[in-house]
Order: C-alpha cells, then structure tokens, then sequence
C-alpha cells in the first residue's frame, strides 16, 4: 500500500489540504486533480438559490442520518444480540478467517454478491437466499466492517439498500479501528440457523445503468469520479498498483468531478466529520444536496463509499452508484470521454 | 516427493477434497507459517529492487540461487494481506531447496488446482497470478547468469 497511500489515501493529503480547491492542487505539484469546482446548467439553478445560504454556513454539526453509524464500542456491547447481525466484508477474504469479530458472519463481495454468470448482482431468490443462510431476518439489524476504510462493507451494505434491507450500520473505522482499540479477534466458525427472509425488487433508485449515466452527463448533472488522478486523467485505467481490468480507454465520464474515495476517511479508517466533508463537497465542489447526482469508479466499489458518504453523511437526496463504472464506460462503443485534469 | 512439481502435488492434494471455508483456513494456516525477514533482508529493502509493484499491498520477494542450482524464496508480506501471504508461503515450501530451473517452469493452474479460484474469485487470482510470474521470470533471471 505504500505507493498507493501515496497517491491516493486521504491521511496522506490531510496536511496540505487546507485551503480552496485549486490552491491544494497547486500545492501538491498538480498531481491531484480534485476537487474541483463544477458548473451546472440551469436546470439546477433554482436549487442552487434555495440551498446557498444554508450551506455556506458550514456549520454541519453532525451528519445527516447519524443513526447508519456505530461505534466499536457500540459492536462490542451487541456480539450476542440476537437483533444484530455483524458481517465482515473485506478486499482480502482471508482476512475474516485469519480473525473477525466474535460472532461476526462473512459476505464476500465477488464469491456472494455477484452473480457468477451475467455481470450483475445476485437475483432477489439469491439474495433472500444468502441473508437466509447467514441468519439475516428481515427486520435485523445488519452491521457491516471490513478492510480497506469500509470499502466493501459499503459495498455490500449498498446491495443490501439495493435489496430495502431497513435496518442497516456500518461500524466507523472498520478492522482497522477494532484493531487500534485492541478489541479481540476471533477464529470460531460462526453459523447461525437459517432465517426466512423476503426481499423486494431491486430498488432502481441507487442504482445508475449506463443509459441513465449517459442522459445524466449530456444533461450537465453532478457526477464525480472517485478514483485515483491518475485514472481520472486517463493516464491509466486500473488503481495504482492493482492489475488492468480490462478497460480499453482511459478517461472520465465529461462532467465528472475528481474526489478521490480516500478523502473521505481519517487515517484509522473512520469517516471524517460532518464538517469536513461538507466542505469538501459542498464548499470547494459547490455540489448541491437536492440535485441528482451520480458517483462511479471502476467497478463500482470504492464509490458505494462515496454514495454512502454523500447519501447518509451529508444528506444529498438523490445520489446513485454507477456500477458499471469505468469497466463498462471505458469499454462502451460511442460514449463520450473526457482526458486531463479537468471535468468537461 | 521430490522436486518444485512433486512438492506443489503434494500440496494440491492438501486442498483437495476441502471446502471453501476449510481451504481459505489452510491458506491462512500456510501465512501463518512464512518466517519473518531476517535482519540482513531487512536492511536489503530499502537497496534491492525487491519490492513487487504490480501488487496492491507491501510484498517484497528475493529470488535467489545458490551455486549448485538450488533456488530460495524469501519473502515478505503484509500482515493485512493473508491471501497473498498464504501464496507466497505455499510456492516457497514448493521452491526451496529445489532447483532454480523448475521453479522457472512452475505451470499456471496452480491455484486451479487448490481449488482457490474459485474461493477467491477472478480478480483475485489474477493478483495472486502476477506474483506467479514474477516469481517465476526472477528464478529463470538468476539461473541463467
């Protein structure tokens, strides 16, 4: 991770990033794009003149729906609430064997959630199956942590909204602040006897498809870009450090602002406050809360972070996850793309 | 058994008849047993070019070969990575001692053959498969000067 925290973790950029979009990138030898300032069209204009003077108050003093975060604290006092269900979600899978939370079940995002042979999620009977299986009921309450600043326990915790589970948390911080407060790791097999569980249609509304996205950027709408400058520039097409997925252009969506998913998180893996974020995305990006908004990456997991961030923390009301993400836009046949540092 | 071949059969056969979970715990078990660096390779990160930078976490590998032909992995990786650990740890009990030219030609299907890929899913592999090749293109490197 060391090259990789160098480019993109968010610890890293804390001390420089003190002041306006654009004299941050100054400060960094232009090697970070973002944020940057977007320029809406009109239709958004209306919104914006109901918003502005809330907002550039800045003076959030808590997210907006505090209630989708729990401490590790607040795990350790509920490992055998039969009401919490507490499932680990990791980049490394191994990780959760190697030690997860006492009681804590596994969802692996590509073995559970994908589905092994069109490229989509797992189907409604699926996914009744799985939270069966992993002694999920409809009405428990569905804790998600993992490696990697939560990464995959968004993920998979969007997939559950994409499925209306009520009641999901995620655990602020992740392994990696269980860890730091010297909480105990456990190697048990956890099995719990199965639920029935009920699941609706997926819910269209958190979701973007790559017809929408396309309407959304001809229509000038906010999107944002979550991953590394490198890839926003189109100077390469996978994470650094990670292999090539296969995309075949390199780019961003025209319109897309570069807010890199580590940004978002301290650097022991919880989310940063309601005030700095809102400072960051409402402030420096002059995004607005009420006006549609798309985030994407590669494949769609590290900006299920972002939607959650956006969506929960700072309250925006109609945000959506493109999971298709740079692996479908930059294989696509006629979609437009944009190069350089800059959104159009 | 003998040579890198009969000592990665060996191995596959550990796997073999385990489940997803029962696998990813032999995996983890075979992380657990790869030693720490020693003080010398220590030093040597920071100097050597050891440091594997196709991979997303810390993992530096020295492929070497003693005058009779004999290859030695060494590794290290990180702690947060016990997927990628666990690999390095299984190619190394394969490969030393052994001779260098055969842990040139380890074949492909490696993880197939555990069973990993799918416990691990595609992107995963193709991780694990990018330390394969390097391993494999440092020991023909070394056996050949």
């Amino acid at each position: 991770m060391k090259k990789d925290e160098a480019t993109c973790r968010g610890g890293s950029h804390r001390t420089t990033r003190t002041g306006t979009g654009a004299g941050f990138a100054a400060r960094t030898g232009g090697s970070f794009a973002g944020p940057r300032a977007m320029v809406y069209d009109s239709d958004n204009i209306e919104e914006a003149d109901i918003l502005t003077a809330r907002e550039e108050e800045l003076t959030m003093p808590d997210y907006v729906h505090p209630d989708v975060l729990v401490s590790t604290e607040w795990v350790a006092e509920h490992l055998t609430d039969p009401t919490v269900r507490i499932v680990e979600s990791d980049e490394d899978r191994a990780l959760y064997t190697q030690g997860h939370i006492p009681g804590a079940v596994e969802i692996d995002w590509h073995v559970d959630l994908q589905d092994p042979l069109q490229r989509d999620y797992i189907d409604r009977a699926g996914f009744e199956r799985l939270c069966a299986e992993r002694g999920i009921s409809n009405d428990t309450t569905v804790v998600f942590y993992g490696d990697k600043n939560n990464w995959w326990a968004c993920y998979a915790f969007w997939v559950f909204k994409l499925y209306g589970h009520d009641k999901c948390r995620i655990m602020n911080g992740g392994r990696k602040r269980w860890e730091l407060d010297g909480r105990p790791w456990s190697t048990d097999r956890v099995d719990y006897p199965a639920t029935t569980y009920t699941a609706p249609e997926q819910d269209g509304s958190i979701r973007a498809l790559r017809d929408e996205v396309l309407k959304h950027c001809k229509a000038g709408k906010q999107l944002l870009d979550v991953r590394s400058p490198e890839e926003y520039r189109g100077e390469r097409m996978h994470m650094p450090d990670y292999p090539n997925e296969g995309a075949v252009r390199g780019g961003h969506i025209p319109g897309a602002a570069n807010v890199p998913w580590p940004l978002n998180c301290n650097e022991d893996g919880t989310f940063k406050t309601a005030k700095e974020l809102e400072k960051l995305y409402i402030k420096e990006l002059k995004m607005k809360r009420r006006s549609p908004t798309i985030a994407y990456c590669r494949i769609g997991e590290r900006s299920s972070l972002t939607w959650f961030v956006l969506k929960y923390l700072l309250g925006f009301g109609n945000v959506k996850n493109y999971d298709g993400s740079w692996l479908e836009w930059g294989n696509a046949v006629r979609v437009p793309i944009a190069k350089g540092d800059t959104p159009a | 058994m003998s040579g890198v071949q009969g000592k990665l059969d060996g191995i596959v056969a550990e796997f073999a008849d385990l489940d997803a979970r029962e696998k990813l715990e032999l995996l983890v078990d075979f992380a657990k047993g790869l030693p720490p660096l020693s003080a010398d390779y220590e030093a040597r990160k920071a100097t050597d070019d050891s440091r594997v930078h196709e991979c997303q976490t810390p993992v530096f590998l020295w492929t070497e070969v003693a005058a009779g032909g004999t290859a030695r992995l060494v590794a290290e990786v990180a702690p947060e990575a016990p997927t990628v650990k666990g690999f390095v740890a299984i190619l190394a009990e394969a490969i030393n001692g052994q001779p260098a030219t055969e842990a040139a030609g380890i074949p492909d299907d490696v993880l197939d053959r555990m069973g990993l890929a799918d416990v691990l899913g595609m992107m995963r592999t193709r991780g694990l498969q990018a330390i394969l090749t390097r391993i494999r293109r440092g020991f023909a490197a070394a056996a050949v000067a």
